[in-house]
């Protein structure tokens, strides 16, 4: 067993005593009732678990949630789907989800809007030139996978949050 | 009477399903063949041909180096191997300019520091591919000899920190504790370090 602390959308949560075995995952979803983050392959083939993890320094990454002990978040800070919202407003990528019909059955979407947040926050501190866009844009959203709608209009989404802030994003 | 022949005719179908499923579900499609022990040192000093005992003792050595436990991570190409039966990584992972993963797909996202067996997962603190130039897969036994003598393809490294590698190196060393799912290299890194000390006391010949 060991005690853990955590930041979860800017909330503290712990020390809580949490088995070696339990997954990340299953401390999300059975522990703290976070249930927008899903559990899809359990082999971190999906990413349909991955949340966000801020790191110290002020960048960010998406981590898979299945295949991690929950120990091995501890002291750390992440966001999970339900922290993007604030005030009762979606953000710019999740109101771009919906304009696109990004997501039907909607099982990876709490996967592709971490990473694609994590792909603005990244442009936002080292912008790219135009032409290398869209290759960023499928780097960064490679390995989830999505069953339903497919890979378009996720990209799309994406594409068209950072082509409306070009300065901010683009060098 | 029927009802009775039916019934020992599927408990004994049953039987036979359940015997022929074992040796794929618990130990793998590839590994119920594959070495277990190491050789000592000594059981090679029989052999009266200095080179002969020197290569011979790295045969025996390359039991280890060309188990999966190792060739997965010095594959032939950029994406890594995965189990005891060596498929492709899934999900579809690249080494990246510095063996530890992409940018976005960094090895440490999913491979912790340590076995994380609930979820079949291997870790390590230093858990990445070894260089393009290492590569072991589809090697013979003479071919991995050669590539570990050449400082150009063993890290810049002499024999005596080859041996030491082998031998201490903690990366290595989970090649004998891989997690639930997966067999042990054969024998110990112990072993295999005394072989590779011996196989360089005797000459560091190669197989042919």
């Amino acid at each position: 067993m060991n005690a853990m602390s955590v930041t979860i959308n800017g909330k503290a949560y712990g020390p809580i005593e949490v088995r070696d075995e339990l997954s990340m995952n299953d401390f999300l979803r059975e522990y703290l009732g976070l249930t927008g983050t899903k559990f899809g392959c359990g082999r971190a083939q999906c990413l349909s678990c991955a949340v966000i993890v801020d790191n110290p320094d002020g960048t960010s990454e998406t981590s898979p949630t299945c295949v991690i002990p929950a120990a091995s978040f501890a002291g750390k800070s992440i966001r999970t789907v339900e922290g993007h919202a604030q005030n009762g407003q979606l953000s710019v990528l999740q109101k771009a989800f919906i304009e696109h019909f990004s997501f039907q059955c909607g099982y990876c979407t709490a996967g592709f809007l971490n990473e694609g947040q994590v792909l603005l926050e990244r442009l936002a501190k080292t912008q790219v030139p135009r032409a290398d866009l869209d290759k960023t844009i499928l780097e960064a959203l490679d390995g989830h996978l999505c069953r339903c709608t497919g890979y378009v209009k996720y990209h799309e989404a994406v594409r068209d949050v950072i082509l409306s802030d070009p300065k901010r994003y683009l060098s | 009477m029927n009802s009775v022949k039916q019934t020992a005719n599927r408990t004994a179908l049953c039987a036979l399903l359940i015997v022929a499923l074992i040796p794929i579900s618990v130990t793998g499609v590839n590994s119920a063949d594959a070495p277990t022990t190491l050789a000592a040192p000594d059981s090679f000093s029989n052999l009266s041909d200095p080179a002969a005992q020197s290569a011979a003792l790295f045969t025996e050595a390359d039991k280890v180096l060309s188990s999966p436990r190792c060739v997965n991570c010095h594959p032939a190409g950029d994406r890594p191997l995965q189990g005891d039966a060596q498929r492709l990584h899934q999900p579809p992972v690249a080494r990246g300019s510095d063996g530890f993963g992409t940018a976005a797909m960094r090895c440490s996202m999913c491979h912790q520091d340590a076995n994380f067996d609930p979820a079949g997962m291997p870790g390590h603190a230093h858990w990445h591919l070894a260089p393009r130039e290492m590569a072991w897969q589809n090697k013979t036994a003479g071919e991995i000899c050669a590539q570990l003598k050449d400082p150009a393809r063993n890290g810049g490294r002499s024999l005596d920190d080859v041996a030491t590698h082998i031998a201490t190196d903690s990366l290595v060393g989970w090649a004998w504790a891989p997690g639930f799912g997966r067999a042990s290299a054969p024998g110990t890194q112990a072993q295999l370090g005394a072989l590779i000390k011996a196989w360089i006391q005797t000459g560091s010949v190669c197989p042919q």
